[in-house]
């Protein structure tokens, strides 16, 4: 490895090692404070070192990974929806009795798997991205672990997810069969030498496919999302929503860019047929939900539907509008997690919609920021939802693709439907409510409302002046 | 075509022999005895040995010592700690293997490597020591 | 023995393991099937291994081609027995709080 690749790696590096340090923190018993301060302190060390590494891409190391623009857009991502996620970390889980250190080390570990994903050329990197990902995902859905609710959640995600990565393996072993390569420019090479008709390289990609749909909870494989949403800790809940989805989507969409899904009919036409049912289904299930966490399940369901309508034209505008697309839902989403952790309390998350009837009336602030972020989620104007709807809707109708565009907007309009009425349960009377419980800690309560705030602001900053973010996109993106 | 002796690997003759499946007829020989020997010895035994059930002689055999309870009681949760964290030291010897092959092409950027692995293991294990996992008296 | 001796047994073991997953209800049968699904892979790439070597040995002598396949298997080995650990634990904490193994007690998550 010369100086340069070592440079490049630089940001993954360090966030390899964050997790090391906060296990030796911990072996050295420090308190929850400090390692939080650490933790975000090192999370910004790798912001810092993104932005430097921005001028010496693209670099390659050989054979495993690629770092150019597009991995550093979605490690930014990546890191900037963690670095939000670990700072509700901290009043949801002092709250509660469990010890809350080991948490961050497994949250770093599975961002590390998560950013991975973001930069892997190969299947071997593809594989250990994706469990170092989904194996701490696994601790940490089950975290709370004398609930009964987190286990379940916690033993369900595992006994599938260990059968996904199973078959995702099996896919990988069939395509090694067909090209004998596991380097996705070299698996690009030989299927544009004519490989790749085999029946055990295309059920190989099958498998492969069923995998990333689960990974992703699109809708043959989406029976997870809601029970693991319900059941898992807020935080990692909000992490599972952003962080996770970001980065496997990042290698589904760096595979088909390097092999060129366009050329292959058959593959586009499985995607549009579980893009469109992704966003039919999850949005009618998500109408008759009465618990906020599992509605925020199915709609992201629908949206990651939508955000395959973008991946389907394989151009760079459509590039361009998912990786706009995923910027605009991991804020929505995190602003929404964010008020559901602020007004949990010790017994209770607080995901029965219930609660939320007539928060305008107690908490103006915080019913402001949600309503923003549910508005973003159904694609209003003048919010950032609505842009990237428009952006995706572009992409689609420049590359004729009639059919999903047009359940792109009438699933949107069933959307809105339930967005509205948890909207419209925050505005109506208020009951009398038992006192809000004491927050544990006013410093992070506070500096956790001023983020959601300037996530709701942001929301509506992209919704008004989306050319702040696009261009730099657009010039990230071609640097490859 | 069997000259050598029957259970003894047979000569081999030239390179393109070394990997001719009939080299292992020898060890495939040998395996049928020993299982054949075993199966008559146990077979022998109980058809030739008297048969008188008493209430002693039925009883689990426990090396001699007096059955007392359910075998099927919780286990302390000690023996799982410590069976899971076997379970993962154990298998990262698979990664020296292939180092302790290559070591002399790998140089001194193997060597490195090999010492970052150690090193993250060393902080695993302090961490486990110092939480007390391997405590086994508490 | 052809590559497809290989792939028929492959297949096997990964069916086997597919129905223990499916019908079983014991998590740690359950376990015990996806570790087996986990190896009916392993062979299937060192099978594969074998034969890209094979095949460019012809061309090349010095090749070192198919060497990829068995490196996969050393991480897959690896991951499995990380997975299995996290598992075992959570299956542990299962039994503490419903006591049974059963994954059919698990339905209480409901709207």
């Amino acid at each position: 490895m010369n100086e340069l690749q070592f440079k490049a790696l630089l940001p993954y590096s360090l966030l390899a090692t964050a997790s090391i340090i906060v296990i030796l923190l911990i072996a050295f018993r420090r308190n929850h404070f400090m390692i939080q301060v650490v933790g975000f302190l090192l999370m910004c060390g790798v912001i810092f070192a993104l932005v430097q590494v921005r001028p010496l891409l693209p670099v390659a190391i050989p054979p495993l990974f690629q770092i150019d623009g597009f991995a550093l857009l979605f490690t930014g991502l990546i890191i900037g929806s963690v670095a939000i996620v670990g700072l509700f970390s901290y009043i949801y889980f002092e709250a509660r009795e469990e010890n809350p250190k080991e948490y961050y080390i497994l949250l770093f570990l599975s961002t590390l798997g998560s950013a991975i994903l973001a930069i892997s050329n190969h299947f071997v990197s593809f594989f250990l991205g994706l469990e170092i990902l989904s194996v701490s995902l696994y601790g940490l859905i089950a975290y709370l672990r004398n609930r009964n609710h987190a286990v379940e959640a916690g033993m369900k995600y595992l006994v599938l997810a260990a059968l996904t990565s199973a078959f995702l393996l099996f896919g990988m072993a069939l395509v090694y069969m067909d090209t004998g390569t596991m380097s996705f420019p070299e698996i690009a090479q030989k299927l544009s030498a004519g490989g790749g008709s085999s029946v055990l390289f295309v059920m190989g990609m099958g498998f492969i496919v069923v995998a990333v749909g689960f990974k992703l909870a699109l809708v043959p494989f989406h029976l997870w999302a809601a029970d693991v949403y319900q059941g898992a800790p807020v935080p990692v809940t909000a992490f599972i929503a952003t962080v996770s989805k970001i980065g496997v989507f990042a290698i589904l969409l760096r595979f088909s860019l390097d092999v060129n899904l366009q050329n292959f009919p058959l593959a586009i036409d499985i995607f549009a047929i579980i893009a469109i049912a992704s966003m039919i289904i999850g949005n009618l299930l998500a109408l008759r939900q009465a618990n906020l966490k599992r509605l925020l399940a199915y709609s992201s369901i629908a949206h990651l539907g939508y955000l395959l309508v973008a991946f389907l034209p394989g151009n760079m505008a459509g590039v361009e509008a998912a990786v706009f697309y995923l910027l605009a839902y991991s804020i929505t989403l995190l602003s929404a997690f964010g008020i559901i952790t602020m007004l949990s309390t010790r017994k209770k998350d607080a995901d029965d919609v219930e609660i939320y009837r007539g928060l305008f009336w107690k908490k103006p602030l915080m019913a402001l920021v949600l309503t923003i972020a549910l508005l973003s989620l159904a694609g209003i104007p003048l919010t950032a939802g609505f842009i990237a709807k428009f952006y995706v809707l572009g992409a689609g109708i420049q590359s004729q693709l009639v059919l999903p565009v047009i359940v792109l907007v009438v699933t949107s309009v069933i959307g809105l439907y339930y967005y509205l009425r948890v909207i419209s349960v925050m505005f109506a009377a208020p009951v009398p409510a038992e006192a809000w419980e004491k927050t544990v800690s006013p410093l992070f309560y506070n500096s956790t409302y001023i983020a959601l705030v300037i996530l709701a602001l942001a929301l509506v900053a992209l919704g008004v002046f989306p050319g702040l973010v696009v261009e730099d996109i657009r010039t990230l993106l071609t640097v490859r | 075509m069997i000259h050598y002796f029957i259970l003894q690997a047979g000569p081999v003759s030239s390179v393109s022999d070394t990997n001719n499946s009939f080299n292992y007829f020898p060890i495939a020989i040998q395996l049928i005895f020993a299982i054949a020997f075993v199966a008559i010895m146990m077979g022998v035994t109980h058809w030739l040995g008297p048969k008188r059930a008493t209430e002693e002689k039925l009883e689990n055999f426990e090396s001699g010592i007096e059955i007392r309870g359910n075998a099927r009681q919780p286990m302390a949760v000690k023996y799982f700690l410590v069976a899971i964290l076997f379970v993962l030291f154990d298998v990262e010897v698979i990664f020296f293997y292939p180092y302790a092959v290559n070591f002399r092409e790998l140089g001194w950027e193997g060597f490195m490597a090999v010492l970052m692995f150690v090193g993250f293991f060393l902080a695993g294990f302090y961490y486990i020591f110092k939480k007390g996992a391997l405590n086994w008296e508490d | 023995m052809t590559i497809n001796h290989y792939i028929f047994l492959s297949v096997a073991l990964f069916c086997i393991g597919i129905v223990g997953v499916l019908t079983r209800r014991n998590a740690i049968v359950i376990f015990m099937s996806v570790e087996l699904m986990l190896n009916a892979v392993n062979i299937l790439l060192v099978a594969f291994s074998k034969m890209h070597y094979l095949a460019a040995k012809i061309i090349n002598p010095a090749t070192q081609a198919g060497i990829e396949g068995q490196l996969f298997v050393f991480f897959i080995m690896v991951v499995a027995a990380a997975e299995v650990s996290v598992g075992l634990a959570i299956i542990v904490m299962m039994y503490r709080n419903i006591h049974s193994v059963d994954v059919n007690f698990l339905n209480r998550l409901k709207h």
